[in-house]
């Protein structure tokens, strides 16, 4: 039997956790042009929140509680947009406070949640147990699935939203220049703020995805983030196709890097690939 | 009375890292978030060699500073082409990626298992095995590099960095290769933090990787935006504060497990309130 169905499937599975992280990132950035490291936290947090949920009422249905998880995230990193990142916007402060501001949220959220659910593992299940499809010669699990067509439906959803809804234009409008947009009458803070709840909603159902492929452990988010990170940078910072691209990009190098050595590595090949395109195409795949 | 000892020797050890750190981070206006990818590149030359080899602790020591300035160096090649906020997340990078080299190079490393029994230093004949002459030797050292740290910063050397810092584009406009500069403070404080290192795998007799994971190059930005972008005596006291955080902690009666986290807790707010309120750090001369 083949090997390569099984790779290119996993490849694809990656691809979509990343795509779920760098998505909401890529908003972000585009909006607020810093690098939000707390995003990680988000995905985090939505997977502990619907692990909770499943744990205190048992019974509930699952896509409520995923629903429900989701909305948390979504909220909290709105929350955190108006307690701190507004804040720091309103002195005027450099990308680069915003960015170890954002590194010292995920550090207390990372640590607030080992506090009240442990450092260990934890995984979220639904009751029954997830069933696997043969694809091609592949092993994919229902969960992979909803993985890759949530990766697929939420990329082609934010393109729309930002090219035919008003909210979407404004958001635009905001990346574009924050000043103009502010000229002609776009509330730009709220304006970000709903960039903030949307994009770190997208990061929670990724965390949530994961908890119910491999688990949930408090120090996730921080893998999960450099992933985010580094698929936006490679496929274009700031641009909703780039997110996408890049992290079908880490998702197939990672893979089939790991194919001829060993699986302990993967972290190295995500930085490796993403020092090549920052050395000779810092601009990444599309250019914003 | 040990237990003050022990945590005098914790001060130095960070102390000197600190410094090291405040030199790239305070002075140069660089973001680099892989102190502890240095930090363990000094630890694991000492252990390798004084374990394997059966050397002498001092020249273990002298081989791992340049060591750790030789991968600095080449790091740095790469890294000193970057500024700003793209510096930050390449620096992360390579924290990650020598992070994995110490957890997966199991016939180097011994990987997550980790290198025990390593022996205190030898000096001529006599051994520095009890608390209190290691505390000596420490201090020693961080007296030392404090002097060598304040010569640098001094120095027109450390005036050149400074300007690069407040701006790259004019100094470059004088004659001076700000790319070489970035490059030679980076290996400096490469060097400096393999110090750390060895007085670290000696003292504590164990080392494994957890150690030297980006936590740790956090808590060392902790400690020197605390104490003081571009002060010296600031990161010491930084080192000072963010030590005895944690015993503070204990006292108010944190059972450990949950002090661990509140440790993280705390400098991640401590974090994203001077970033609010005192982006300089307490005694800093520099704004990020």
């Amino acid at each position: 039997m083949s090997i390569l169905p099984q790779l290119i499937a996993n490849s694809l599975i990656a691809a979509g956790t990343y795509a779920l992280i760098a998505l909401g990132f890529n908003l972000i950035y585009a909006a607020t042009k810093f690098f939000n490291l707390a995003h990680g936290a988000m995905a985090t947090a939505g997977g502990y929140a619907a692990f909770f949920l499943l744990q205190s009422f048992v019974g509930i249905n699952v896509v409520l509680a995923a629903a429900l998880g989701v909305l948390f995230a979504g909220l909290l990193g709105w929350a955190l947009d108006r307690a701190v990142y507004r804040e720091l916007r309103k002195r005027k402060a450099s990308n680069t406070v915003l960015l170890v501001a954002s590194l010292g949220v995920f550090t207390v959220i990372q640590a607030v949640i080992a506090m009240i659910f442990t450092s260990q593992f934890q995984t979220l299940s639904g009751g029954a147990a997830d069933s696997v499809y043969q694809i091609g010669g592949a092993a994919v699990t229902e969960t992979q699935v909803i993985m890759i067509a949530a990766a697929v439906a939420i990329a082609a959803g934010l393109g729309l939203l930002l090219k035919k809804t008003l909210l979407g234009k404004e958001v635009r409008a905001v990346s574009d220049d924050e000043e103009v947009a502010k000229i002609v009458g776009i509330n730009t803070e709220r304006v970000i703020g709903w960039v903030f709840f949307i994009g770190s909603a997208i990061a929670g159902l990724g965390g949530i995805l994961v908890g119910f492929d491999t688990g949930l452990q408090p120090t996730m988010g921080m893998s999960l983030l450099l992933r985010g990170v580094i698929a936006s940078i490679v496929g274009g910072v700031g641009t909703v196709y780039g997110a996408a691209a890049g992290a079908l990009l880490l998702g197939f190098v990672e893979n089939f890097g790991i194919w001829k050595i060993s699986g302990e590595w993967k972290d190295a090949i995500a930085f490796s690939l993403l020092i090549v395109f920052l050395v000779f195409r810092p601009q990444g795949i599309f250019k914003r | 009375m040990d237990y003050f000892i022990h945590l005098a020797i914790l001060f130095a050890i960070y102390g000197i890292l600190g410094l090291s750190l405040n030199l790239v981070v305070g002075y140069t206006g660089l973001l680099s978030v892989a102190e502890a990818a240095f930090y363990g590149v000094g630890a694991y030359v000492t252990a390798l060699l004084l374990v394997n080899a059966g050397w002498n602790f001092f020249a273990a020591m002298g081989v791992a500073v340049i060591a750790s300035a030789a991968v600095a160096l080449v790091i740095g090649l790469v890294l000193s082409r970057f500024g700003g906020d793209y510096y930050a997340l390449a620096s992360l990078g390579f924290g990650v990626i020598i992070y994995s080299i110490f957890l997966n190079w199991q016939a180097v490393t011994n990987g997550p298992l980790g290198i025990p029994a390593i022996p205190r230093p030898d000096f001529f004949g006599y051994v520095i095995g009890d608390e209190a002459s290691y505390l000596v030797m420490s201090l020693v050292f961080l007296l030392l590099v404090y002097v060598v740290s304040r010569f640098i910063v001094r120095s027109s050397f450390g005036r050149a960095i400074r300007a690069i810092r407040e701006d790259e584009a004019a100094i470059q406009v004088f004659g001076y290769r700000a790319i070489n500069y970035k490059l030679l403070i980076f290996v400096i404080g490469a060097g400096i933090a393999a110090i750390a290192g060895a007085l670290y795998a000696s003292y504590i007799t164990y080392i494994d990787p957890s150690t030297f994971s980006v936590n740790e190059s956090i808590f060392v930005l902790a400690i020197v935006i605390l104490g003081g972008l571009a002060s010296l005596r600031g990161s010491l006291f930084g080192a000072a504060f963010l030590v005895l955080l944690p015993e503070l902690l204990r006292f108010v009666g944190f059972p450990d497990t949950i002090a661990a986290q509140m440790r993280q807790a705390v400098y991640g707010v401590l974090l994203v309130v001077l970033m609010l309120y005192r982006p300089e750090g307490l005694t800093g001369e520099y704004r990020l």
